[in-house]
């Protein structure tokens, strides 16, 4: 490993953010091209499994993560016990900021049919989205945050796949049609 | 003077004819409110006050009140009710909106699942969460050790507070000027036609004095004063000139 990987590794275990390449570049004297040649040699060095920290590129930036093979000792060591998983309403509520953002409630009521009140405040409350302003007509406006990046593993939004692909196929949208109809026509039947 | 008896014949797009009559034939329903551009006929009325170059208070208010009227028969006839628009909408329609919405929703909630999946995927990966240590901030008051005297500080406060020695200004020449000097002379003048020059300047510095005294000189030169002294160095009495008495002076 070089001296620059060396002096990097230590920069990432210091820091409690992830560190951009720019930053990296400005604490080490060195160009980003050097900085960028260091990160690969450290990321071969520290590739999972291979030791205790894993390298990771999040939320713009570079990070130390522990491997995940040793999370259930250190959330004993830490005290620390694993977060509740996403509840649905919450689930669904983070894909919609996650994609529109930046989105009022109402706009998220409204996607999902009902009202969204208590999810947006537990997302905030972890965390996970926080508000960024107030619309004309002054509902807060959410975004995700820095911590949803780094906790979901991107290393920026872009990394999110495309709403696209999660529309259903011609036939769903058919069968959906079909059934739908179908509903009417017995509703309307005496 | 009322409204039937106003004069204004209308040439619209769905009616020609005086108001009174498209009055009658809008509320006997035979011309409908929704097509009648009633901006048209404010338009006409306003034409027509031009040309008759008058206003009749009695008939304006009346027609104020029955366009305002009309206007709001015409913005109700617009608004759909809520069981209309119930009723506007066909079965067909209702399945169209209610899928694009379930569509939207779908897409959504797909993306959801995604981010669980992903969100549980990461959770093995634990980050730094503590804070730097104090002494590595970049920023940290409390971790700052001393490296001044504080002595120092207040010696430097110290000597803001005491307050430098007057400037001298001796070496600075006051000036009088002549014009400011006639100006009192004359305002004196302009309120008594006589004074004593020691009661009226006595107070003031020698220079001004003397600057005044040419002042009494040019005005006597300009034939506006005269003045008396008794007895060398003894009181001064200025007098305004009349004409005889510049006569007598000159």
């Amino acid at each position: 490993m070089s001296d620059l990987s060396r002096t990097i590794e230590a920069l990432l275990f210091l820091s409690p953010q992830p560190v951009p390449a720019a930053d990296l570049a400005r604490a080490t004297e060195a160009t980003e091209g050097q900085v960028a040649e260091a990160i690969e040699l450290l990321r071969e060095d520290l590739a999972e499994g291979k030791r205790g920290v894993v390298l990771r590129e999040v939320s713009g930036g570079f990070a130390l993560a522990s491997d995940p093979g040793s999370e259930e000792a250190a959330r004993r060591l830490l005290s620390k016990p694993r977060t509740p998983p996403l509840t649905q309403a919450q689930a669904e509520t983070l894909a919609i900021v996650a994609y529109l953002q930046p989105v009022t409630r109402p706009e998220v009521a409204r996607i999902r049919g009902v009202t969204s009140e208590s999810a947006v405040q537990s997302l905030a409350e972890r965390g996970l989205i926080e508000e960024s302003g107030r619309s004309q007509f002054g509902a807060a406006i959410f975004k995700t945050s820095e911590l949803f990046e780094r906790l979901f593993g991107l290393s920026g939004m872009d990394q999110l796949p495309d709403p696209s692909r999660f529309d259903p196929s011609p036939e769903d949208e058919r069968d959906l049609r079909e059934r739908l109809l179908k509903a009417g026509e017995q509703r309307a039947e005496p | 003077m009322a409204i039937a008896d106003l004069d204004l014949d209308l040439d619209l797009e769905l009616f020609a004819g005086p108001f009174d009559l498209l009055m009658a034939v809008v509320l006997r329903e035979e011309v409908s409110l929704l097509d009648l551009q009633l901006g048209e006929v404010v338009v006409a009325y306003v034409e027509h006050l031009e040309r008759e170059g008058e206003l009749e208070l009695e008939v304006a208010t009346e027609f104020l009140v029955l366009i305002a009227a009309l206007l709001e028969l015409k913005s109700r006839l617009m608004l759909p009710g809520p069981e209309e628009e119930l009723d506007d909408l066909s079965p067909e329609e209702a399945i169209e909106e209610l899928l694009a919405r379930m569509l939207e929703y779908r897409r959504y909630s797909e993306a959801s699942k995604l981010l669980s999946d992903r969100f549980e995927s990461q959770r093995g990966y634990l980050y730094r969460s503590a804070p730097l240590p104090a002494e590595l901030r970049r920023v940290a008051v409390d971790a700052a050790t001393a490296v001044y005297d504080p002595d120092a500080l207040g010696a430097a406060l110290g000597d803001l507070l005491t307050e430098p020695p007057d400037v001298d200004i001796s070496h600075i020449r006051p000036t009088v000027s002549l014009e400011r000097r006639l100006r009192a002379l004359r305002d004196v003048l302009r309120s008594r036609p006589s004074f004593d020059f020691d009661e009226e300047f006595g107070g003031e510095d020698r220079l001004t004095q003397a600057v005044t005294v040419f002042g009494l000189l040019e005005l006597y030169r300009k034939g506006e004063i005269t003045w008396e002294q008794d007895r060398s160095c003894g009181p001064i009495r200025v007098k305004k000139a009349t004409p005889d008495a510049i006569h007598k002076g000159a």
